[in-house]
């Protein structure tokens, strides 16, 4: 018969499941550990209230099919495998957000020369991106008191916004916000300048 | 991209409707949709559509066709498959106060992450269920299927 032309590939694609420890009754979860760029991973722990199990290699996955069972120990999946399952939804995960880190000079609201050139570099990821959600985060060091730090923070998160719009960055599309002496790159003691902490972090979303 | 900012124009006059699906801060935003989804929470339901913002308590479902990105503001970004539905329990991320939290629950489907600060800077805030299991996650990429 024609039809029974297609009966291994329907076979094969019944079996992909059974292989990836998806068959079975009732609902399971599987959790898979995916490769990232830089080869950087971390780990997922998937726990029930029969045990817990640590996945940390790329590829590594667990299978889950109640609340009271454990779930089965790591297994690595194929490149191939994981594509089969979870392929669409891998491809629809947006780009992660872009950081850029500006500096400022000492108690002002004047970008260094290097940060001041690489303000193009943040406009060419707004434009690429074509972003809507772009976050403007003032920061001072400690040299000053706390609230003089937060209104200067606030000022230097204003000039980027500002430098921003100028090149055409509708201002609706910028928040901006102010950690003051808050939330420094670098831990130091009080009043001490640093200028890694004297920054605008702009996040391209 | 005319079309894009053609609906957009439109949603805009039409009142907005991703931005006042709930009172507070968005916690998100739609990057990108294909095919059908929705995004609703106990007042409305309304169709993803590119730059919506979503907030604490929203719910994302898809179609057969559909898929979803998201990103969050604490950089983690999400994808969510065909056929699926993930809610959106609790956000939280203002780090100058140290107020991190991400609750989420999947309830069908296939679902991608790769997580963000708040995994970074307080990874035991970070709670994702599955209607069998919850996952804890250290800084990484992963995907999850519920069948």
């Amino acid at each position: 018969m024609v039809r029974n032309s297609r009966a291994p590939y329907i076979v094969a694609a019944l079996m992909a499941p059974l292989v990836l420890g998806l068959g079975g009754c009732g609902r399971t979860t599987t959790v898979v550990l995916l490769p990232e760029k830089d080869d950087r991973t971390g780990a997922v722990t998937v726990s029930t209230e029969a045990g817990t199990v640590e996945i940390e290699r790329v590829r590594e996955a667990t299978v889950v099919s109640s609340r009271s069972s454990p779930p089965s120990p790591p297994t690595e999946l194929s490149s191939r495998e994981i594509e089969a399952v979870f392929g669409e939804v891998i491809k629809a995960l947006p780009e992660k957000p872009i950081h850029f880190i500006l500096h400022f000079e000492f108690g002002t609201t004047d970008l260094t020369a290097d940060s001041a050139a690489r303000l193009s570099k943040v406009l060419a990821a707004i434009e690429r991106r074509d972003s809507e959600f772009v976050s403007v985060v003032g920061h001072t060091d400690t040299a000053g008191d706390s609230r003089y730090n937060r209104r200067l923070a606030r000022q230097r998160a204003e000039t980027v916004s500002r430098l921003l719009v100028n090149k055409g960055v509708p201002t609706e599309h910028i928040q901006s916000t102010s950690h003051g002496e808050s939330n420094p790159l670098v831990e130091t003691g009080d009043n001490i300048r640093e200028l890694r902490n004297r920054r605008v972090e702009v996040v391209v979303r | 991209m005319d079309s894009k900012k053609l609906l957009l124009s439109i949603l805009f006059l039409a009142g907005l409707p991703g931005t006042c699906l709930a009172g507070g801060n968005s916690i998100a935003f739609v990057d990108s949709v294909k095919g059908e989804a929705t995004i609703l929470n106990e007042a409305q339901s309304v169709s993803a559509v590119a730059n919506m913002k979503m907030f604490a308590g929203d719910t994302v479902r898809t179609g057969a066709n559909g898929t979803v990105g998201l990103i969050f503001n604490d950089d983690t970004v999400v994808a969510i498959g065909p056929e699926s539905e993930m809610k959106v329990e609790d956000f939280l991320f203002d780090p100058a106060e140290g107020e991190l939290s991400f609750v989420a629950k999947m309830i069908k489907g296939t679902f991608s992450f790769i997580t963000g600060q708040i995994a970074k800077l307080a990874p035991e805030k970070v709670h994702l269920e599955t209607p069998e299991a919850t996952l804890g996650v250290r800084g990484t990429k992963f995907a999850v299927e519920i069948e």
